[in-house]
């Protein structure tokens, strides 16, 4: 019998403008854990969704335990045996956790109707098979989050799955709650169970992971077993890259400190964080996902509740409450989703580069419309934002130029502290490094810049000084110009 | 060069039908629904009706107007029904026990709608009750409020009070030259006031609106209140042409102030969610409303069939403007 149950041969995809995947080989074996690696956009997402029928690939051949199969839905990826489990559960709150489990696949009586008595059965068997010690009456919102994932993988083991893919399953879990993942599993695999684990926690995957493959720029670079292949090595095969992408010239000579965080803490999510930021300086914030690096711009910019901690704006103690708050101590925040966060759509530019300072316009409640032209044209030229005219709804511009209306609205309020988080996410690499360019030339005005990237190249390329978070501390600091990308992902991965 | 000029033209024609595409078709469905009625009624393209449907179109218009307010900040007020019999209720009696104080009568209607409207924002922002929920509790309350006056129309409105629906100015009515004035100031507010600007930002989407340094409860507040001054405007005016309070006239009545403003918004093109919106369009929804009614009236249909209409003109017009979005 063949031991091979995944096999993926020369598979391509490609989207608009982007090459996702490139001629990719990948195989799994029974009842092993494979660890999938990379950065973002390196393709591991992209051959997973293919995996289970999210997306189907333009080219190469995909076979299940030896047969040729295509894979053109989700539901014929979970009648094939594959189940994904992805980072944000997929489950309903008010159902119990045997509803949950049996979803759509309720057991029915003689006359049609719930089984219920079954059906809570069943989920038992389902639960004591990974071993786990939840009753199958439990409403799910009582349940951790931890708990909740737990469900998840039962869910997918009562569908008969032979594969399991975890994309990113620790990134909401700590100490104990890891290790009864682990453990969870361990009984996966037990029951031969073949394990896709995807994530960036590399410490984990030496931990949990029997064979890895590392992925990059839409190739496959690397597979072996786990214990041929050492830490280091798999970060330099994660992330040496071409360099092409171009960056400004670092900052010297900066001012006094405009920002100062002194022991924040709020929730769990951020710890005894402590920074500073000057005038003139561009200081990267480096982390996972879920880190707690946007909940730092949060806290900041007034968006989020701070538990203890106090934050200083020019030398002064700053209570800010709300975003208007921040506003008055001439704070701007590019948020990281500008379609849900940033601006407006449905409105003209000039209606939302003109938002958050209207009230400085306006004379008994009345825009002064001329003034509000003079002011939105100027900075529109000066960022030189590509648009038919000033009333265009911002629905219709790109990426790049919807993030430089973004930037406009609040430079018109003329801040003192910039938070941009993912300044280019989704923007392409041209209209990137003129975003960066405007930056540096910010930061050269007298700005300060505190800004958030999942980036390496973007962090490196343009950081005078780098913090990198790991779960919500500050683990360490990085002058820019030593900083490496093997540097800052050892700190982000393992916190040392 | 004339060919050019030409050219030029017709292009910024083409612009100009492009951008306000939607608006044109509101108005060219009410130019149809209009050429019918004169085909189908000889009554009908009198001068005299004329001025009678734009007097019909005054009352529904004044609480569309707020209506559309609401609606573009994201909301949806069922509460101005009762709030209208509340008003023509209160106003009636009150002016029947103190003739000589209509000013202050009015006054303190004004008043009354801005308790209202503060009464509904406040449930909305601060008890974070759903606009749907809390307006139609509101209304409840106002109507009960009503009915435990009496069931039966009561009161008097003073004399000279009936000039607000009945006086004319040269050849036309006052009532009319009173909405023409509210438009334009509606209109004003709308694109030329930060108020504005706020409403329509907060109706786009109340987060951004937020991070964008608003205080987007005190903009819904607002958006309430001016909702409910439309209502007791209406309210004002039905009580000023009746001559007496009627308790059931803005929502328990074949017209149904409540879901005939909100056809109006809708119809005219302003987005249920929000953050887009004209009052251009709630203008022509309301005039397509009061054509129908006319027509209906003249030609002798029974009124049941206007809510069958109505019912069908709403699903129309939001599956129309519904599916040009998903098209896009």
């Amino acid at each position: 019998m063949n031991d091979l149950v995944v096999e993926m041969r020369q598979i391509t995809k490609a989207f608009p403008g982007v090459v996702a995947l490139d001629n990719v080989d990948f195989d799994c074996l029974r009842g092993e854990v494979h660890a999938v690696v990379g950065e973002n956009g390196a393709g591991k997402s992209t051959l997973m969704k293919i995996l289970s029928g999210v997306y189907e690939p333009d080219s190469g051949e995909i076979r299940l335990e030896g047969k040729t199969v295509r894979i053109s839905s989700p539901y014929v990826a979970q009648q094939l045996g594959i189940s994904i489990i992805y980072q944000e559960l997929n489950l309903l709150p008010d159902l119990n956790v045997a509803e949950n489990v049996f979803l759509g696949r309720e057991p029915r009586n003689y006359f049609g109707f719930l089984d219920v008595r079954s059906l809570e059965k069943q989920a038992q068997g389902v639960l004591r098979r990974l071993g786990l010690d939840i009753d199958p009456r439990t409403p799910l919102r009582r349940l951790t989050v931890a708990q909740q994932q737990m469900v998840e993988i039962a869910r997918a083991l009562s569908l008969n799955s032979k594969i399991v893919i975890m994309d990113e399953p620790s990134a909401s879990l700590g100490g104990q709650d890891l290790e009864r993942l682990f453990e969870v599993i361990a009984a996966l695999k037990k029951q031969g169970v073949t394990v896709i684990y995807i994530s960036h926690r590399l410490a984990e995957i030496f931990e949990v992971a029997d064979r890895v493959t590392v992925f990059k720029d839409g190739k496959v670079v690397h597979t072996s077993p786990i214990c041929e292949i050492d830490r280091p090595t798999l970060v330099r095969l994660m992330i040496g890259r071409a360099f092409s992408e171009t960056f400004p010239p670092r900052g010297k000579d900066f001012g006094e400190v405009v920002l100062s965080v002194r022991n924040l803490t709020s929730g769990n999510v951020l710890q005894d964080v402590s920074l500073e930021l000057r005038r003139g300086e561009i200081v990267g914030v480096a982390g996972l996902t879920g880190s707690g690096r946007t909940e730092l711009a949060r806290c900041i910019f007034g968006a989020r509740k701070i538990d203890s901690g106090v934050i200083q704006i020019n030398g002064r103690v700053a209570q800010i409450k709300s975003p208007r708050d921040a506003l008055k101590y001439n704070i701007g925040f590019l948020t990281e989703d500008r379609n849900e966060e940033g601006l407006v759509l449905g409105l003209s530019v000039r209606h939302n580069a003109a938002l958050p300072s209207l009230h400085q316009r306006q004379r008994w409640g009345i825009v002064d419309l001329a003034a509000e032209y003079r002011t939105v044209q100027s900075k529109a030229r000066d960022l030189n934002i590509r648009t038919p005219s000033l009333n265009q709804n911002v629905e219709f511009l790109s990426g790049g130029n919807r993030q430089k209306v973004v930037l406009a609205k609040w430079l018109i309020t003329n801040p003192d502290l910039l938070i941009f988080d993912e300044p280019t996410r989704g923007i392409d690499v041209g209209a990137k490094s003129e975003i960066w360019y405007l930056m540096r030339d910010l930061a050269q005005q007298g700005k300060a810049i505190l800004m958030i990237s999942s980036e390496l190249p973007e962090i490196i390329g343009m950081s005078d000084r780098i913090i990198v978070f790991h779960r919500g501390r500050v683990v360490g600091e990085l002058a820019g110009a030593d900083a490496t990308e093997e540097k800052v992902m050892m700190l982000a991965t393992y916190g040392e | 060069m004339t060919n050019e000029a030409a050219r030029f033209s017709s292009r910024s024609f083409q612009r100009f039908v492009d951008e306000n595409r939607e608006q044109l078709t509101i108005y060219g469905i009410l130019l149809i629904i209009t050429v019918i009625g004169t085909v189908l009624s000889s009554q009908f393209r009198t001068s005299t009706n004329f001025f009678n449907v734009l007097r019909q179109a005054v009352a529904l218009g004044m609480v569309s107007i707020g209506q559309t307010f609401v609606i573009l900040s994201g909301g949806i007020d069922l509460s101005v029904g009762a709030a209208i019999s509340l008003v023509a209720v209160y106003t009636a009696n009150l002016m029947k026990a103190y003739p000589a104080m209509t000013l202050p009568i009015v006054a303190l209607m004004l008043l009354l709608g801005l308790a209202i409207g503060l009464f509904n924002g406040t449930l909305i922002t601060r008890l974070k009750i759903a606009p749907f929920i809390a307006t139609m509790a509101t209304g409840s309350i106002l109507q009960g409020l009503v009915l435990l006056n009496g069931k039966r129309p009561s009161g008097k409105i003073a004399p000279g009070w009936n000039y607000f629906a009945e006086g004319m100015v040269g050849p036309v009515p006052f009532p009319v030259i009173v909405f023409a004035v509210l438009i334009l100031l509606a209109i004003f507010v709308i694109h030329r006031t930060v108020l504005g600007r706020y409403i329509i930002a907060t109706g786009g989407s109340e987060r951004i609106a937020r991070y964008s340094a608003i205080r987007t409860n005190l903009v819904l507040n607002a958006a309430y209140i001016i909702c409910s001054l439309g209502a007791v405007l209406t309210g004002l005016f039905i009580t000023s042409r009746m001559g007496i309070g009627d308790p059931q006239v803005g929502g328990l009545s074949y017209d149904r102030f409540d879901l005939d403003s909100i056809t109006a918004v809708l119809v005219g093109g302003t987005r249920l969610g929000g953050g887009k919106g004209t009052v251009i369009g709630t203008i022509a929804g309301v005039l397509i409303v009061a054509v129908l009614n006319n027509i209906f009236n003249l030609v002798g249909v029974n009124t049941f069939y206007q809510w069958i209409v109505k019912g069908i003109i709403i699903l129309l017009a939001v599956a129309a403007y519904s599916s040009r979005k998903t098209a896009e």
